[in-house]
């Protein structure tokens, strides 16, 4: 498995990214229901290995931080939830 | 190394699960939509179509404005009635109504503002230009049905240039087939 998406918080930060373009750090915060601090240094893991892309802008002459999915974050989650998938078929087997 | 226990990957891969549903619901609700506004619109090309051409008297566009007030009071019924059921915008679908919002708003603009430029069948086309924007965006996300018609969008204005008697029947059908059909067959599949 993932070690970096073992953590529920930044694998639901990578679900809500799969099907968007690019997503807000407020938006993000809604939908994963966390802290400032806290999402802000679960998106700071995954934007240092690659899994995210990260891009600050002005608007509306605010700073406002977006956040997209990248190819080996998309990799990354696809065989991570292949993995927790045949540890559910295992444990099952058994 | 770390790793999850098996109730544990369970539990995350329903929260996956979750999200990825809640993102996927955001182009499936609001089929009715699509089919009301289609409707409406298609109707308005028709109808003006049929007063060029002379087959209706002009006072029959005295019913566009009663469709007008229709298709908004379906729209807002419907949309409280959704809005009490569904827990919350998801971010796909807040990023779908910006997309919608701005698409309409600016042919709104255009046709009103530029009422001597878009006149007649190009103010019809600019509506079909903006529908077609809208389902463009959806089949962005995956949606092979939104692309279909958006193509049939796309291609009633193209095929509307080249049939000028006919310009506002084919703009029309584009319309219906292309923005309600989209309506019915998502509330079809969604059922």
């Amino acid at each position: 498995m993932d070690e970096l998406l073992l953590s529920k918080i930044r694998l639901g930060v990578i679900a809500e990214l799969l099907n968007a373009a690019w997503i807000a750090f407020s938006d993000l915060q809604q939908a994963t229901q966390t802290t400032n601090g806290n999402l802000g240094a679960h998106l700071g893991k995954l934007v240092e290995a690659g899994y995210v892309e990260e891009e600050k802008a002005f608007v509306n002459r605010r700073p406002q931080t977006r956040y997209r999915l990248s190819k080996k974050g998309r990799a990354a989650f696809v065989g991570h939830v292949r993995d927790m998938q045949r540890l559910l078929e295992k444990e099952s087997a058994s | 190394m770390e790793s999850l226990t098996a109730s544990q990957a369970r539990d995350h891969i329903e929260m996956v699960d979750k999200i990825l549903t809640r993102s996927e619901r955001s182009l499936c609700v609001g089929g009715e939509f699509f089919v009301a506004w289609g409707i409406f619109g298609a109707l308005v090309t028709l109808v003006i179509q049929l007063v060029v051409s002379g087959r209706v008297p002009s006072s029959a566009i005295a019913v566009l404005p009663v469709a007008l007030i229709a298709a908004v009071l379906f729209s807002a019924l419907r949309g409280r009635q959704l809005g009490r059921r569904a827990d919350g915008l998801s971010l796909i679908q807040r990023e779908f109504f910006v997309v919608l919002w701005i698409s309409l708003g600016v042919a709104a603009f255009s046709d009103f503002a530029g009422y001597q430029i878009f006149t007649t069948w190009a103010s019809s086309a600019i509506w079909n230009v903006a529908a077609a924007i809208v389902l463009f965006f959806i089949a962005s996300h995956g949606n092979r049905r939104a692309m279909v018609c958006g193509i049939i969008m796309l291609g009633s204005i193209a095929a509307a240039n080249f049939v000028p008697h006919y310009t506002g029947y084919i703009l029309a059908a584009g319309m219906l087939f292309g923005y309600a059909g989209f309506g019915l067959v998502s509330l079809i599949a969604r059922d």
